[in-house]
């Protein structure tokens, strides 16, 4: 199955744009960003990222990687300019249509969010559950995600039994669980040993590869350089690099 | 089981989750919410009775009118068959001087030996009209006695209505002192129970967070809040009842002399199905609305 095509994906509405975003997952133009008058987390950002590819948005801390992240999935609105998020005006989505565009989109952070007082099975579920998804379809499509990653055995544990990496896995499970047509990371691997970093970032990069939109916000070169993709670098809340794909990375 | 009901069972499981990771603030919502209702329902149970009691006494309403001294039993007999025209008035009976004066005799028992030194009966003869059926209250008996005062023959009219009147002021001033308070405690409730689940929403905002993130709807996020407050109401509709149950049937026997004053000899009632019934919902209203101010506040920019 595609991402997104599965019946329970956010369907296309009125807002979205005629012709444009058929082929880019994300559009930004001329974006900036202020928290506070004067202060710039983005500025005039202008980015294109094409459906099924897999991106770095790397930079120091603070050179507005999450805010970036935050604005395609509806968190934030910009300050200035227009964003496209799957053929949709994010910033003008009302409090009604702003769920069913974050259901096409799955989102990882560096510290997991997941909810301690339910099991792993549950915490995957929840991407489901608030579809309306039925129950058996909900229990067997979160089994089967939870075997590909390699956790249907700690599906009853709850996520503070886990290790950081399983932590991680469970998250990444439940972005994955909807076969979103975005998969946005924030730091994935900054809370993992070296050896865990791989592990988690080759699950990832093989989203990308079933045509999944991947955007993997990190300031860890050496992830970086290993994957060989295209990257985008950040500094000051501006576009100071956006390095194309080389080579052939795993 | 089909996904609207599916649904409504996740919610659920969800509220009472919610209920139980944070039960002293769900507790004092709900003992709030038991106290109000115990209020009120003491007052409505009050009421009730009183209402009760007058529609007893109703029954037995009467006037009478005394006749002036010197007139003869044809007389009083003509008198009575003009009263007995009067509407409202169903039927007339005449009391004699001397039944009166036996009437009085037998009422006062031991005390009748004091009637022995009188050299004349002093008291008056008299008609005991009683009331048509659609006359049985404080206006039918102030109808009946406008329409009787004045007749020839009659020197004075007296009748239950100044005490009727004064019952149902009392039953007013309970019933509006009931309102008064029930209105001041509903508030106070509803500002307890919309904080305890703004407790509740602060508790779990990384749970709303990371619903909202996988593309929970706001009725997605809310309804389980909503339940919450429903089942805190409910809850603390079903304690009320109970409490006022147990008063009822372990404290009211105590205190029979004090409501044979306010109730007379009606025996008091506890509230029917249907009453026991609106004391519940008006419980679970309360927690709902509480519950609803308190999404609506903390979703507000």
């Amino acid at each position: 199955m595609t991402p997104g095509a599965n019946r329970f994906s956010g369907r296309r509405g009125p807002r979205e744009i005629a012709g444009i975003g058929r082929k880019a997952a994300v559009q930004l133009y001329h974006v900036s960003k202020s928290y506070t008058a004067g202060h710039y987390a983005l500025r005039d950002v202008s980015l294109e990222f094409g459906r099924g590819e897999f991106v770095f948005l790397t930079g120091p801390s603070g050179a507005g990687k999450t805010s970036l992240l935050k604005l395609i999935f509806a968190a934030e609105r910009p300050s200035e300019g227009q964003i496209v998020v799957l053929g949709r005006n994010a910033p003008r989505l009302g409090p009604a249509a702003t769920p069913p565009l974050r259901r096409r989109i799955g989102v990882v952070f560096q510290d997991f969010k997941l909810l301690p007082r339910r099991t792993v099975e549950e915490n995957v579920a929840v991407a489901l559950e608030v579809l309306g998804a039925p129950r058996r379809e909900t229990r067997a499509k979160v089994f089967a995600i939870l075997k590909q990653l390699g956790l249907q055995h700690r599906r009853f544990h709850h996520p503070l039994s886990l290790s950081g990496g399983e932590q991680q896995r469970v998250a990444i499970a439940r972005a994955l669980v909807n076969e979103p047509e975005i998969l946005l990371a924030d730091e994935p691997t900054g809370n993992l040993d070296p050896e865990l970093t791989l592990e988690i970032m080759d699950l990832i990069a093989q989203t990308a590869t079933r045509g999944t939109t991947v955007i993997v916000a990190t300031h860890d070169y050496g992830v970086v350089n290993r994957y060989a993709k295209r990257c985008v670098r950040l500094d000051g809340g501006r576009v100071v690099e956006d390095a194309p794909a080389h080579g052939t990375g795993p | 089981m089909n996904p609207a009901a599916a649904q409504l069972v996740s919610f659920l499981r969800a509220a009472l989750r919610g209920i139980s990771a944070s039960p002293l603030t769900s507790g004092i919502a709900i003992a709030t919410i038991g106290v109000t209702l115990v209020l009120l329902g003491a007052f409505a149970l009050l009421v009730a009775n009183m209402e009760r009691m007058l529609d007893d006494v109703g029954d037995a309403l009467h006037v009478t009118a005394f006749l002036e001294d010197g007139l003869d039993a044809d007389v009083h007999r003509e008198l009575a068959a003009t009263a007995a025209t009067v509407e409202g008035v169903e039927s007339v009976r005449v009391v004699s001087k001397e039944e009166a004066l036996e009437r009085f005799r037998s009422g006062v028992g031991r005390g009748a030996a004091l009637l022995e030194g009188l050299s004349e009966n002093p008291l008056p003869a008299s008609l005991e009209i009683q009331l048509a059926a659609g006359y049985r209250s404080a206006s039918g008996l102030a109808r009946v006695s406008g329409s009787l005062d004045g007749l020839p023959g009659i020197s004075d009219l007296t009748s239950g209505q100044d005490w009727v009147e004064g019952y149902l002021r009392a039953i007013a001033l309970v019933r509006g002192v009931g309102w008064g308070l029930a209105i001041i405690l509903a508030l106070a409730t509803l500002l307890i129970v919309a904080n305890t689940i703004r407790l509740a929403v602060l508790s779990r905002r990384d749970e709303l967070e990371i619903l909202a993130l996988v593309g929970a709807s706001r009725a997605y996020v809310g309804t389980p809040f909503l339940i919450e407050g429903l089942i805190q109401g409910a809850v603390g509709g079903v304690l009320a009842l109970g409490v006022l149950y147990a008063v009822f049937r372990l404290v009211v026997p105590g205190f029979e002399f004090g409501l044979e004053l306010v109730l007379g000899g009606v025996a008091p009632r506890f509230f029917t199905g249907s009453e026991a019934m609106a004391l519940l919902a008006a419980g679970s209203g309360l927690g709902l609305f509480g519950a609803a101010a308190a999404l609506a506040s903390e979703s507000r920019p």
